[in-house]
């Protein structure tokens, strides 16, 4: 019963292995190379790269991300280990025709790898149950309520006077999802109820260092309460699927002490409350005497002729803008997206944001000044919508 | 290399069941009975829509979100269901669902003694009762669609809120696979006036009635759950 | 095995291109599913390269992002469904008959229709390309609202009704299968006979004829919603759109054992002939493939785990509870190696790479299961590299296994096992290499499904090095394809057995003739051509 395939076959696992164990090294060798570090390495097999994470859900989440860990690793390396040890141990030597003791099982021991993993499976269940418990638990106090509203492909919190519901009252629209001025900013140590509405599609609230994320179904109102309980500002995103822009739609939260955030909270409700919507910066103050288009009217209006540029169906309609270099102009901005938040936000090449002007919920116009820029191009966005991108050449 | 597929076939159909399972289920029959388990996850997944979507139903009445089924909007139309129909001008129209009920469930009788009548080899039989099997499924085909046509008079369709969605979808799906149903049995009396079956050699129209059967039984689920159970006002 | 060799020249392998369009031979369809497979696995390939090329560097530099998500939509898609779990159906359909000692399956005309939908469905599906506003792009879940009609157009109807031939394709095989299995065995080959393929292919069809159904239900909901003004998912109208995922993956959280256990199939017969013992626990494998089968009915929504709307506790029990007849597999398997006389040729390597990346892919499962931190890892790339793990880890390299397996039954040539050994290494490292990161960029946080990241997140170096790794499996392709050409004309002559196997196709000669069998040999064991060979070992 000799065959070909059976006296040529013991070389393989030695090739493969060898293959597999050079390129093992070589990766290893450039990771080290690329200045990544055990240390950094290690980490890396814990979320947000081991870095602390900043609620009092989230450590609870951790610690059970542990114990999975440890108890999975422990599990991989003895279940490989034997995989290999068989691999090695096991091959058939060349001429070695016969047979090995046809062993067809052992129902003891069938029985023990049953028991075993079933303890084990239960054991993570009830621990799991148990952190459940707490990353679900309502906080029974609090006085920081959000609506997180999410939208294609934007961000938009409403800060409420009570629980969300029918009656709850708007005190602050929050419509800038990132930068200092905009996020949603929240108070260190004191319990935070957020709910989550969305008018379109399904999105999903993610913050890495939450460890926490929760869908935004339109139709159903998602909650959850937490206490941020280190201040900072953390990255947030849509983690469901909503479209082209899915990934563009981000968020910032800023964790600020307690005293800032009643600080911020009170100028926020006190802006909110002159005459909303908040009048476009530096609109030409010449009222009364409609000037004709393209040549704003009015005194102070710079020189030369205003830029035109609009907003249709989250995007720029023209994305390639000039103006001239080194003295003010003006752009003419018409948001045509109906309650849509958009603007202007000229950045220079390094992202330095040269001018950024304030939000339009359209449809709307709003006539933006801009500062004297130096020759050179400048890319735009909305601070809304990451997406919706031009460039302006100033020349 | 065809006649050899052709040989296979013959093989694989017929021989096979009378080699090796003379005592049980023919293939076909066989078959028919796991096709028509799919057949029920398929209408279990519907159900499991209409269920779903039903219980969650809510209206604005006088300014409150409250349940009810069905929608306000046909709560009139509806009122009388399942005998009578009171159109948007006043008018009864009979309706047809509880005779096409009948109908469909005394098809069902007929079916079963066509496959009575050709395990004793009575052909004449079987042809007959077939015959008014398939007569009884046109007629409540014919009814359906007139059901259908009084409901699109008073404006409700696929898209008149999720009533319109789920009533028509399930009982279109249901219309469908009488339709199918039909169809097989209009080959089945075709084949059996060619002589083709026997008392030995009747797979085919089992597997036929049983899939009748099931089509039958769907609708008295369908017509249970759509007709007969209350409704929820507000 | 003398009465084997009374067909020297038969001719299953060649016949003009008429008698392929029309065979009715359940080996032909197999290789017809196994090839057709192959070539929706080569376009989905190439969609997942685009995908990977686009996410090498941030920026969008080839592609946007419209068709970014058309293109990873349409890879899953054809990788899914009309790739894995046709070819487990291809393996079934030539296997099974054989490994039962029939001559045929049940319905030959209905194995045929059966495929025959496959390409019809592929290309409905693949035709939303050519469709304006291009492919389904909402993933291969198709989640409404996002799939319905406000937000994409003709190519999502295309995807629909491509799925339901499939779905159609899916569910007329697994009857087939079903009746095949029940009867038409051999004599003496009983059900705790049957070899674990032929189990799990009857275990795996039990789920399509109960869950493919209702994804068919599922999907029709939505073409309504979509084309006839339906509201059953339409949040507006009073529809549910979570319903839709409660539906869906009734369906498609079987079908992840659907995609799997065929390939532990596979695995079950290649550890045993080339470690040249039984399997180890023969009955305890077939229950707890039959466990992981009930199972795998009540664990649907550990998808949904973050919408809210499910029931937490009970969901994740059952998920955890179903790593136990897994781990059951497992133990059999390296049991079945333990004090064997292994022989590495190409299958058993293979066999090797399935049980290294099934171990990640099930214990980086275990992660999810556990409800909070799936809150922290769903819908990251940790559960891409968990996926990967089970499907590519797992049912890819078991389909290669098989192929390498199989190869030399089907054609009577075997492939060459240099170029196997070399292909192997290839799509081990390329495989890990790509998806291994993809745990550390879950962890980190990156969202799956996302077509382009900020450069001031840090996932750029790892996103670099899975491209790289994907364009080495990509390039592990080359040695298979080469050695399928080459050896298809100029392989060596394999003879019945070349592999010394257990289960009756290896009792028939390579090919086999039309219906199999001359004659078979006595059946009292799950392995009667071993014991054709050397006796019979222990009572069974």
């Amino acid at each position: 019963m000799s065959l070909p395939p059976r006296s040529r076959a013991s070389s393989g696992p030695l090739i493969a292995g060898t293959l597999i164990v050079v390129v093992i090294g070589i990766a290893i060798v450039a990771l080290l190379a690329a200045g990544i570090t055990p240390q950094r390495a290690w980490e890396s097999f814990f979320p947000v790269g081991g870095q602390p994470v900043v609620t009092d859900r989230a450590h609870a989440t951790r610690s059970l991300y542990d114990v999975v860990f440890y108890i999975a690793a422990a599990i991989f390396l003895l279940v490989e280990g034997l995989i290999i040890f068989t691999a090695i141990r096991y091959r058939r030597k060349p001429g070695d025709e016969e047979l090995p003791p046809q062993i067809h099982g052992n129902n003891l021991i069938e029985i023990i790898w049953t028991v075993i993993p079933l303890g084990i499976v239960l054991f993570l269940f009830v621990i799991s149950w148990q952190t459940l418990n707490t990353v679900d638990a309502k906080a029974a106090t609090g006085d920081v309520h959000v609506r997180a509203v999410a939208a294609r492909f934007q961000w938009k919190f409403d800060y409420l006077d009570g629980p969300d519901g029918p009656n709850a009252k708007v005190v602050y629209e929050q419509l800038l999802p990132v930068g200092d001025d905009g996020g949603l900013v929240l108070p260190v140590g004191s319990p935070v109820h957020i709910t989550l509405t969305s008018p379109d599609v399904i999105h999903a609230f993610y913050v890495p260092k939450f460890l926490f994320k929760r869908d935004v179904v339109p139709g159903k109102l998602n909650n959850f309460d937490f206490t941020v309980d280190t201040p900072g500002t953390y990255r947030g995103q849509c983690a469901e699927l909503c479209g082209e822009f899915h990934g563009s739609m981000l968020f910032e939260v800023h964790a600020l002490p307690q005293a800032d955030f009643d600080a911020w909270m009170a100028a926020a409700v006190k802006k909110a409350q002159q005459s909303p919507p908040p009048p476009p910066s530096g609109a030409p103050a010449g009222s009364g005497a409609p000037a004709p288009s393209g040549a704003p009217a009015g005194s102070g209006a710079p020189a030369g002729q205003a830029v035109q540029e609009a907003a249709h169906n989250i995007a720029f309609v023209n994305q390639n803008l000039s103006a001239p270099a080194n003295t003010p102009f003006a752009i003419e901005f018409d948001n045509q997206d109906a309650g849509q938040p958009h603007n202007i936000e000229i950045k220079d090449a390094g992202g330095a944001v040269k001018f950024k002007g304030d939000l339009v919920i359209g449809p709307a116009k709003a006539t933006y000044d801009v500062p004297a820029l130096p020759a050179g191009t400048y890319p735009f966005v909305c601070t809304v919508h990451s997406n919706m991108t031009g460039t302006i050449t100033v020349q | 290399m065809t006649s050899d597929a052709a040989a296979l076939t013959t093989h694989g159909e017929t021989h096979d069941a009378t080699e090796h399972g003379a005592a049980g289920l023919g293939n076909p029959v066989l078959g028919m009975l796991l096709f028509i388990t799919s057949e029920v996850m398929f209408f279990a997944g519907l159900f499991a829509a209409y269920f779903s979507i039903r219980a969650s139903y809510q209206e604005l009445v006088n300014g409150q979100l409250v349940h009810l089924w069905p929608p306000a909007q046909f709560a009139d139309t509806l009122k009388a269901l399942p005998f009578v129909i009171t159109t948007s001008e006043g008018h009864t129209v009979l309706n047809v669902i509880l005779p096409a009920t009948l109908i469909l469930i005394a098809s069902s009788f007929t079916c079963q003694l066509g496959v009575n009548a050709i395990k004793r080899d009575d052909r004449t039989g079987f042809l007959r009762n077939f015959g008014v099997t398939l007569v009884l499924g046109i007629l409540f085909l014919l009814l359906q669609a007139y059901d259908y046509t009084v409901l699109f008079g008073e404006g409700m369709g696929l898209g008149s809120t999720t009533f319109g969605t789920t009533y028509f979808t399930l009982t279109g799906f249901h219309g469908a696979h009488v339709f199918g149903g039909a169809l097989m049995l209009a080959v089945v009396v075709y084949r059996g006036m060619a002589g083709q079956f026997s008392a030995r050699h009747h797979d085919m129209v089992e597997a036929t009635s049983l899939y009748w059967h099931f089509v039958d039984i769907v609708w008295i689920l369908l017509f249970s759950v759509l007709y007969l159970l209350p409704g929820v006002k507000a | 095995m003398a009465t084997t060799a009374l067909h020297p020249a038969a001719p299953a392998v060649r016949g003009g291109l008429y008698e392929w369009l029309t065979t009715t031979d359940h080996k032909k369809i197999g290789m017809l599913y196994l090839v057709n497979s192959l070539v929706f696995f080569a376009l989905g390939g190439i969609l997942a390269l685009v995908v990977r090329l686009e996410l090498a560097q941030p920026g969008m530099q080839f592609i946007d992002e419209a068709f970014y998500n058309q293109a990873f939509t349409m890879h899953a898609s054809f990788m899914l469904f009309l790739f894995i779990i046709p070819i487990l159906a291809g393996f079934g359909n030539y296997a099974v008959p054989l490994q039962i000692g029939a001559p045929d399956m049940a319905f030959p005309r209905i194995n045929a229709l059966s495929f025959w939908l496959l390409p019809l469905g592929g290309a409905l599906m693949a035709s939303g390309f050519l469709a304006s506003g291009g492919a389904a792009a909402s993933g291969w879940t198709e989640y409404p609202p996002l799939s319905g009609p406000a937000y994409h157009g003709t190519g999502t109807d295309l995807w629909i009704m491509g799925l339901v031939l499939i779905g159609t394709s899916s569910i007329l095989g697994a009857i087939n299968f079903l009746v095949t299995i029940f009867r038409m065995r051999a004599p003496g080959m009983t059900l705790f006979r049957m070899p674990i393929l032929s189990w799990t292919v009857l275990v795996t069809s039990v789920l399509v004829l109960m869950s493919t159904p209702v994804l068919t239900s599922a999907l029709i909901m939505l073409f309504i919603d979509r084309n006839y003004g339906g509201h059953f998912f339409d949040p507006a109208n009073g529809g549910n759109a979570v319903l839709y995922q409660n539906v869906f993956w009734f369906y498609s959280h079987p079908a992840v054992y659907i995609m799997v256990l065929p390939a532990m199939g596979i695995i079950s017969e290649v550890l045993p002939v080339f470690s040249r013992k039984p399997l180890f626990g023969y009955k305890a494998f077939v229950f707890a493939t039959v466990g992981i089968g009930a199972l795998g009915f009540s664990v649907w929504a550990h998808h949904m785990f973050t919408t809210g709307q499910v029931f937490l506790p009970f969901f994740a029990l059952m998920t955890f509870l179903i790593a136990v007849p897994t781990g059951v597999k497992m133990f059999n398997w390296i049991a079945t190696l333990w004090r064997g006389k292994l022989v590495f040729s190409t299958p058993l390597l293979f066999a090797f790479g399935f049980l290294t990346m099934f171990l990640i892919g099930g214990l980086n499962g275990a992660f999810s299961a556990a409800v909070p931190v799936d809150f922290a890892l769903h819908d990251t790339y940790w559960v891409v590299a968990h996926l990967h793990y089970v499907l590519f880890g797992g049912s890819v390299f078991g389909v290669f296994a098989g192929i390498y397996y199989w190869f030399p039954k089907m054609t009577g040539r075997m492939l060459n096992e240099t170029l196997g050994k070399l292909q192997f290494v290839l799509m081990f490292v390329g495989f890990n290499m790509t998806f291994f990161p993809m745990h550390q960029l879950g962890l980190m946080g990156m969202p799956r499904r996302i077509a382009d990241y900020a450069s001031t997140a840090g996932w750029t170096e790892l996103n670099t090095l899975a491209t790289i790794g994907g364009f080495t499996i990509g390039l592990s392709m080359v040695p298979f394809l080469w050695n399928v050409m080459v050896s298809l004309r100029n392989g060596r002559i394999a003879g019945d057995d070349p592999w010394e196997g257990n289960t009756l196709e290896w009792a028939t000669s390579s090919p086999p003739p039309p219906y199999n069998f001359d004659h078979l040999p006595e059946i009292r064991s799950e392995r009667p051509v071993f014991d054709a060979r050397h006796g019979r070992t222990a009572t069974h």
